[in-house]
């Protein structure tokens, strides 16, 4: 826990805002430590239980990648890859995947009516879509949720409700009590089938 | 305890509301939906998001503060994301709390330029520090630590876990402190409500207690408080002056966030009935504002105070002596913005209590959008006053040159 790290005056320099598509410092980077490997090539990902960053929210992203890095939120598949990364080249990692085009994921499978209506009745009586947005596309730190891995959804959102998982702010777990595994497959099939 | 009604899932919520969410028990609603009356059911407002990253020295808005005649400001230090409360110890280090990043920085004074380090991290908001004896206390929501001879060991500190010795609970929403020595040796520690409204134990909850240093001896020293994470003593009469959070969803103007004299130890001051003279109607009228002490004064709905510090210093004119700093961390659950803003209260004739604007800028009404978020204040050895900018990272180095 105990550490000290003069912050560099390098790290302090550069501008700080995100930087739109084409940026080949971020390039090199995700390429050197193979996000993609597991993200899926433009931040679409076809792993099991690993999320798509493509044109998820800059802010979200940057801020997750710090709960890494800080080792706030603990994932050992996340630990090297994010080990080490100034802020800046953690924004850079972070605009370069909001800037990837976000779609339905082609493999998501049929979409079960029943299953759909029944996470649709939870989302609405949780008001999910206060802080997501109508569409679920986020803002800010709030995270795009569709367009996600249904298994994906599944995980994060048991991981709020049983507390493994606490964010930027604990809105997350205070409105996963309560829900059942059941109803938490129903959401995320729900999210996970909207367009 | 108050009677209320009992009220389970969120669907329930949304029927019967106004109504009043039982906390203590773990059905409890989220703290981001208690006491939301229907209409805002679909309200857009959330917590604005932290800022993790570093803000670069030329992106940290310094020459849009404004001060009365007189004052001047200056980036001090920056490169310390989420720089909240500052401390200083005896040999002139700076110590910065934060919250969300989880680091504790130390600031060192070389004379030409400041070095920041980080002394610890990976806490779960340390938001609380106090000095006491060349000692350093940190408190985060789940932990109570000491740092012997800090200063001697800012490379390698060896924290002394107190947490068990305190006690204190562990709950994650408002459960970051503030935390102070005060004049008699004990160290204060607040403990808020784990949600928005709601009946918790008063016994443990919704508190400001005090203890000795080693964690025993638990004392309340003021009941029916929110939130307080800001408070001080009277450089004269010794006395707790702390500020208090108004809750969330009961409108852009009510209530209001509070500045509060402790007259008497124990003194209950509203908590869940009423705050800053507005009687709650998402609670039961079992109590009413009458029964309790009024606030010294009302500072205003949603501006969030966070640092509350007596100006100890002389450099300042004589009307800002022994004067209350608060600094506005500024508001979210409000359409228009309020607070990112210093303000400074002052006794005028027959010791009534103002408040005027001492420092502002950072909040940019006409694109209703703001530059930063003070934190923490601190009086300096030579008198100048410096302010913490959670939102920037940085800190700024008010000093008077007279007019
Ligand atoms: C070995 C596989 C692997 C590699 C390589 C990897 N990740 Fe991850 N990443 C994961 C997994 C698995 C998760 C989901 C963590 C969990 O279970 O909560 C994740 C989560 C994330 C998240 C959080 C997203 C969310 O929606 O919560 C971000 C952001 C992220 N990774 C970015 C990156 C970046 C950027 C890189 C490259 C620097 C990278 N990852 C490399 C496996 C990997
Ligand atoms: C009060 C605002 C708010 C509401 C309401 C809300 N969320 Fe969230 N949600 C957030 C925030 C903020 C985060 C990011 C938390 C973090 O840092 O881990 C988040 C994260 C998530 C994630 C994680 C996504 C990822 O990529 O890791 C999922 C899934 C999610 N929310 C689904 C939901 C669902 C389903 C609901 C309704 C039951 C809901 N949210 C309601 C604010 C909210």
């Amino acid at each position: 826990m105990a550490a000290r790290i003069v912050l560099a005056a390098a790290l302090l320099a550069a501008a700080f805002s995100f930087p739109a598509a084409a940026n080949p410092a971020a390039e090199a980077l995700i390429a050197e430590r193979q996000c993609v490997a597991c993200h899926g090539p433009a931040g679409v990902s076809a792993v099991p239980l690993t999320p798509s960053l493509a044109g998820q929210q800059a802010d979200f992203l940057a801020l997750q990648m710090i709960l890494f890095r800080e080792g706030l939120r603990q994932v050992p598949a996340m630990a090297e890859p994010v080990r080490g990364l100034t802020d800046q080249q953690i924004l850079d990692i972070a605009g370069w995947f909001a800037a990837q085009p976000s779609a339905p994921k082609p493999d998501r499978g049929p979409r079960d009516e029943a299953l759909a209506r029944r996470g649709a009745e939870l989302s609405a009586a949780r008001n999910c879509n206060a802080c997501h947005l109508t569409d679920y596309a986020g803002r800010a730190n709030v995270p795009r949720i569709n367009h996600q891995r249904e298994d994906y959804l599944v995980h994060s959102l048991t991981q709020y409700r049983d507390n493994l998982r606490v964010g930027a702010d604990t809105q997350m777990n205070g409105l996963m009590h309560g829900l059942s595994n059941a109803d938490i497959r129903a959401i995320a099939h729900y999210l996970a089938h909207r367009d | 305890m108050i009677t209320s009604r009992r009220i389970l899932g969120l669907a329930a919520l949304a029927a019967l509301l106004p109504g009043f969410a039982l906390a203590q028990q773990t059905q409890a609603p989220p703290a981001w939906a208690q006491g939301r009356p229907p209409e805002m059911a679909n309200s857009r407002l959330a917590p604005h998001p932290p800022r993790l990253t570093v803000t670069p020295p030329e992106r940290v808005p310094v020459a849009s503060l404004r001060l009365p005649e007189g004052f001047q400001a200056e980036l001090w230090a920056h490169g310390l994301p989420g720089a909240r409360v500052m401390v200083r110890g005896p040999g002139g280090t700076i110590f910065v709390g934060t919250r969300v990043i989880g680091r504790v920085y130390a600031v060192r004074d070389t004379g030409s330029e400041r070095q920041v380090s980080i002394l610890l991290q990976g806490l779960t908001q340390p938001s609380g520090l106090a000095i006491r004896d060349g000692a350093l206390y940190v408190a985060a929501i789940n932990r109570i630590l000491r740092i012997d001879n800090v200063e001697q060991n800012l490379a390698n500190p060896q924290p002394v876990e107190l947490t068990a010795a305190f006690g204190l609970p562990e709950d994650v929403h408002h459960g970051w402190k503030h935390i102070q020595f005060g004049p008699d040796g004990r160290l204060y520690v607040p403990v808020g409500v784990p949600c928005n409204i709601c009946e918790t134990d008063g016994e443990r909850y919704a508190l400001i207690a005090s203890f000795n240093p080693d964690g025993s001896d638990r004392r309340i020293e003021a009941r029916g408080v929110r939130n307080s994470v800001g408070f001080d003593f009277h450089p004269r009469t010794g006395q707790l002056w702390f500020t208090n959070h108004g809750r969330d969803w009961a409108g852009n103007d009510n209530p209001s966030d509070t500045l509060h004299v402790n007259l008497r130890r124990g003194e209950h001051h509203g908590f869940p009935w009423c705050a800053g003279g507005f009687q709650d109607p998402a609670v039961p009228r079992d109590r009413l504002c009458s029964e309790f002490p009024p606030p010294a004064l009302i500072l205003g709905p949603h501006v969030a105070p966070i640092g509350t510090h007596f100006y100890t210093g002389t450099a300042f004119p004589e009307r800002y002596r022994n004067a209350l700093f608060i600094a506005n961390r500024g508001s979210w659950n409000r359409e228009r913005l309020s607070g990112f803003n210093v303000v400074v209260v002052r006794e005028v004739e027959g010791g009534r209590l103002i408040q005027e604007e001492f420092l502002s800028g950072l909040r940019d009404d006409a694109n209703q959008r703001f530059l930063g978020r003070p934190a923490g204040l601190l009086t300096m050895p030579d008198g100048a006053l410096l302010v913490s900018d959670e939102e920037n990272g940085a800190i700024y180095r008010i000093t008077y040159r007279g007019r």
